[in-house]
């Protein structure tokens, strides 16, 4: 018995016993002579035959027991895929070496994610193997450096398949003149030389073995690790051309159709074609992933920075955490910080998709990447390299990019088992006309499609071979494979660009189904913080030495400074609302002589020499107030959900210790009201709208009492309130709407609502909440504005859209070509598609579908585009106004 | 494991080659008893068929035997 041994790295130990309990589930495994567990390192070292026992079932024993194995990541640059098979064979190549636990790769961003268990697998192993079926594979690199290097094997791609190009296409030319010059008025053009057959096949025979040689190699290097791909179908097309075309030409009476079966210019067309595709889906390709492109070219390359107190210029990477940076007008904001000093207004669109520049003063936040327009300003760095939160949204596109949407899996799952499927058509094909069909159906006169070659001789095996190599050829697994992922990078660009980071495909093709979208209430719908909404004076109550009285505004700014003043030294959320209302009026606030809370009633205090009091109604009650005169706006503000809080005030002017006031002041008067309430975001009310517009049912979730709840939900337009409801039970909410059949979508911004963001279909987090919603959250939405849940559920449905039209068009074409290449329609028609045109329509295809994506480009949510029109519409009348002003 | 790899890969060769060769086989037999094909049909389509069904089954071959052997 031949053994191994092995290492694996365990998380979640924390004592002895877990020792024993993992020691136990590997030694009862058959097959393990030997594990060990050593809990300081982590580690559990294990002696196994591998005849016996593999590592899954290692790894599976340890988990089985409530122990996880610790795993690393790592991204190859796999080059040289060019369909869905290809995707396949890479994860087939990496996932069959040992500690290799998952690979996804991505065939257009040309990566293979791996998720492996280190000490296991090398990345040098996973390069062999990748290398060893035929494809190049190199460590992937970050950044701009990621972006050069990937530009640079495009362009070279780009060259290598131009400059084929060039060559085949004249040549190939050259032969069909040749091989068609008996035909229309060519005889009167073309020498007769160049329809020998032995000048055909010299001139074919560079193009074979040239440029066609790729196909030949690369179908080989897979061969001989025992998987197919399209470099397959390519070269047995080909081969098989050229091959008859030269025995024909050699040995005319062989057999195999003679010198009327020359196919030349099938074998130097079809390479061209093939070329052709290549060549076009090398240029198109790389512009699907343009939004990661740019968002890469917008990392800043340098920074000024203070140090040592002198000004000093330096890459934007080497800026450290608390750098001084200083930013000028036109300049780039090289990292994420916070302005100390200065005033500007800063161009976010690259990373918010704001369309308005942002003024920033002290104590703002910036963010690195974002172009500074007007003034300078000096910030302290916060975040800086993979911290800054565009090197985050990079990543996070990047990550979603090289998912898998769960509609992708029929497509690979089809793409995967095409070439066997096509090879084994082939088979079928060849038999069906070699035994039934060319008895049955063959005529001489018959002729390929949009051509005047006649099959003539062709005999049966010429006539079968020719069907066969055509299904080879005219099958196309590029385009289902290239339907969805490039669909999908398109959309999670194009919603990144707007401010909407998807984190994986799966998140944009739930949000593309949703039907019952659940606010949270605090901090989502609402600002999270109270506000004053109401203050009402008391109609009798005249300020000292002014006229004004009653309801008039200054009164009601009295009531205001009043209540602030006793506010003042106040640490209670509502004392602070009402200290930030009256100095959001500009009142001035002068310190009170004396402060007392009153847990649960409201606060007293003094100044002036006047007792001031601010509470609710038991505290009115207590002290023997009379608030009847005001009773009825109270009931009618408390009705929207506010809290109202009374103000009274005392004539006395003597200085008497505050706690004797309660009991002395029996002239405390009334004097006004003010109502406290968390108040709408900006723009909640015109999201709900719109999500309504959709179609989708709108609902609110908060731990609130329903006469608040219910009062929120209808200024914003919810007709459906979840309230009352218990952090812990948010999740079970969504729950029941799933138990409904409904797809659901979660937005909110806390750590309480993390388990329904988790548990909904789609969550989305708002990208000033917690870190612990956006890292439970499937979408995160870069601003507060909740118009980006329209957003992202707009970019979802196109995003969708697109993957079904790609879908649905690679499915038809190859519904439709494979049977009329296998000769469906010959006993109606007697035509037949011959092998170039067959390679023309597969090339066409696959970039049919790349265009197709390219589209989305195009794609501007609702939002946006009236945003443009208002402010086109805007800029068209400032001029007008302009000149009128001067008339 | 690189002797185990080589098992694999040499019994897979000997199970793909020996099916498409039985394929190819009855291609022939087939050809030769219907009807009225000349040889460069016939053995000619008996090496297409051999060529397409050698595609066709080494990489299931292939990965079935490492399956099995990994297991």
């Amino acid at each position: 018995m031949s053994t191994k041994q092995i290492t694996l790295p365990v998380i979640g130990m924390t004592c002895a016993s877990c020792v024993t309990t993992i020691e136990g589930a590997l030694n009862n495994l058959s097959g393990v002579e030997k594990a060990g567990v050593n809990l300081a390192g982590g580690k559990a070292s294990v002696t196994y035959d591998p005849a016996r026992v593999g590592v899954p079932q290692l790894v599976q024993a340890v988990t089985d027991v409530g122990y996880e194995i610790g795993t690393e990541q790592v991204t190859l640059q796999v080059s040289g895929m060019t369909c869905a098979s290809c995707v396949t064979h890479v994860e087939e190549a990496l996932t069959g070496l040992e500690g290799v636990r998952k690979a996804v790769v991505n065939l257009g961003l040309e990566t293979a994610r791996v998720e492996y268990i280190p000490g296991l697998v090398t990345v040098a192993q996973m390069k062999r193997a990748v290398r060893e079926v035929g494809y190049g594979a190199e460590e992937k690199v970050e950044g701009a450096e990621a972006l050069d290097r990937e530009k640079e094997a495009r362009q070279r791609e780009i060259r290598r398949q131009g400059l084929y190009l060039a060559f085949t296409v004249p040549v190939a030319m050259l032969v069909m003149l040749g091989t068609f010059r008996d035909y229309w008025i060519l005889p009167q053009l073309v020498p007769e030389w160049l329809g020998y057959k032995w000048v055909l096949g010299l001139l074919t025979t560079p193009i074979v073995l040239g440029p066609g040689r790729q196909f030949f190699v690369n179908s080989f290097r897979g061969l001989r690790h025992g998987v197919t791909d399209m470099n397959l179908l390519y070269a047995t097309g080909i081969g098989a051309a050229y091959g008859i075309a030269v025995v024909n030409t050699l040995w005319p009476t062989a057999g195999f159709g003679g010198e009327g079966a020359t196919f030349f210019e099938s074998a130097a067309l079809l390479t061209s074609f093939i070329i052709l595709g290549r060549w076009l889906e090398a240029l198109t390709r790389g512009r699907t992933s343009e939004a990661i492109r740019k968002l890469m070219r917008l990392q800043p390359k340098v920074a000024r920075v203070v140090r040592d107190g002198r000004e000093i210029e330096i890459p934007a990477d080497a800026v450290e955490v608390d750098d001084i940076v200083l930013v000028r007008p036109g300049e780039q904001v090289p990292v994420d910080g916070l302005v100390l000093e200065g005033y500007s207004a800063v161009d976010e669109s690259m990373i918010t998709g704001e369309s308005l520049p942002v003024e920033k003063k002290g104590g703002d936040e910036v963010i690195g990447g974002t172009m500074n327009k007007t003034g300078a300003f000096k910030f302290r760095a916060t975040r800086v390299g993979k911290e800054t939160a565009l090197a985050q949204i990079i990543k996070l596109v990047e990550g979603a990019q090289a998912s898998k949407a769960p509609i992708q899996k029929l497509a690979d799952w089809v793409a995967g088992h095409f070439i066997l499927g096509v090879h084994i058509l082939a088979v079928v094909v060849f038999v069906f006309w070699f035994f039934v069909g060319y008895n049955l159906f063959f005529d001489p006169s018959s002729a390929f499609i949009l051509s005047p070659y006649k099959l003539g001789e062709i005999g049966v095996f010429g006539f079968s071979l020719l069907l066969s190599v055509t299904v080879l050829v005219i099958s196309c697994p590029c385009a289902v494979g290239l339907a969805t992922p490039s669909a999908m990078m398109a959309g999670t660009g194009k919603a990144a660009e707007h401010g909407v980071l998807f984190k994986s495909a799966e998140a944009i093709e739930n949000a593309s189904k949703l039907q019952t979208i659940i606010f949270d209430k605090t901090g989502t719908l609402t600002k999270g913080e109270p506000s004053v909404t109401d203050a009402v004076a008391d109609g009798q109550w005249r300020i000292a030495d002014s006229k004004a009285i009653g309801h008039q505004p200054a009164v009601i700014g009295e009531v205001l400074r009043w209540a602030a003043i006793a506010e003042k030294n106040s640490e209670h959320p509502l004392g602070e609302a009402i200290v930030r209302g009256a100095k959001a009026q500009g009142l001035p606030i002068p310190s009170a002589e004396s402060f007392n809370a009153i847990p649960g009633h409201g606060v007293e205090a003094r100044f002036d020499g006047r007792e001031i009091l601010l509470g609710n109604r038991k505290l009115m009650r207590e002290r023997g107030v009379d608030i009847t005169t005001l009773l009825p706006q109270a009931e009618a503000v408390e009705k929207d959900g506010k809290t109202v809080m009374f103000l009274a005030l005392s004539s006395l002017t003597s200085h008497v210790p505050s706690q004797d006031v309660r009991r002395e002041t029996g002239d405390m008067k009334l004097v006004g009201l003010l109502a406290v309430a968390d108040t709408l975001k900006d723009y909640s009310v015109e999201a709900i709208q719109r999500l309504h517009r959709l179609g989708l049912q709108v609902a609110m979730i908060t731990g609130d009492n329903r006469r608040t709840a219910e009062a929120i939900a209808k200024q914003v337009g919810i007709d459906r309130v979840l309230a009352e409801v218990l952090p812990q039970d948010k999740a079970e909410e969504v729950k029941k709407l799933q138990a409904q059949g409904l797809k659901v979508a979660m937005v909110g911004d806390g750590v309480n609502d993390a388990p329904a963001l988790a548990q909904s279909d789609v969550g989305m987090a708002i990208g000033s909440g917690t870190d612990v919603a956006k890292e439970t959250g499937h979408v995160i939405l870069i601003k507060e504005d909740l118009r980006d849940v329209v957003v992202a559920i707009e970019v979802a449905k196109a995003t969708m859209r697109k993957v079904k039209q790609n879908l649905f068009w690679a499915f038809v074409y190859n519904t439709l070509s494979i049977p009329v290449g296998a000769g469906l329609l010959y006993p109606i028609f007697k035509l037949v598609v011959s092998p170039e045109w067959a390679a023309f329509l597969m090339a066409i295809s696959s970039v049919t579908v790349t265009l197709n994506t390219l589209l989305m480009r195009g794609f501007v949510p609702s939002i946006r585009k009236e945003e443009r029109k208002r402010q086109a519409v805007l800029r068209q009348l400032a001029p007008a106004s302009a000149g009128g002003g001067g008339k | 494991m690189g002797g185990l790899e080589r098992k694999v890969a040499l019994l897979s060769a000997v199970s793909y080659t020996g099916i498409s060769l039985t394929v190819a086989l009855a291609f022939l037999v087939t050809a030769t008893l219907v009807g009225t094909y000349t040889d460069v049909a016939r053995f000619g389509g008996a090496a297409w068929v051999f060529l397409l069904s050698m595609i066709v089954t080494m990489p299931l071959v292939t990965s079935r035997f490492k399956k099995r052997y990994r297991a």
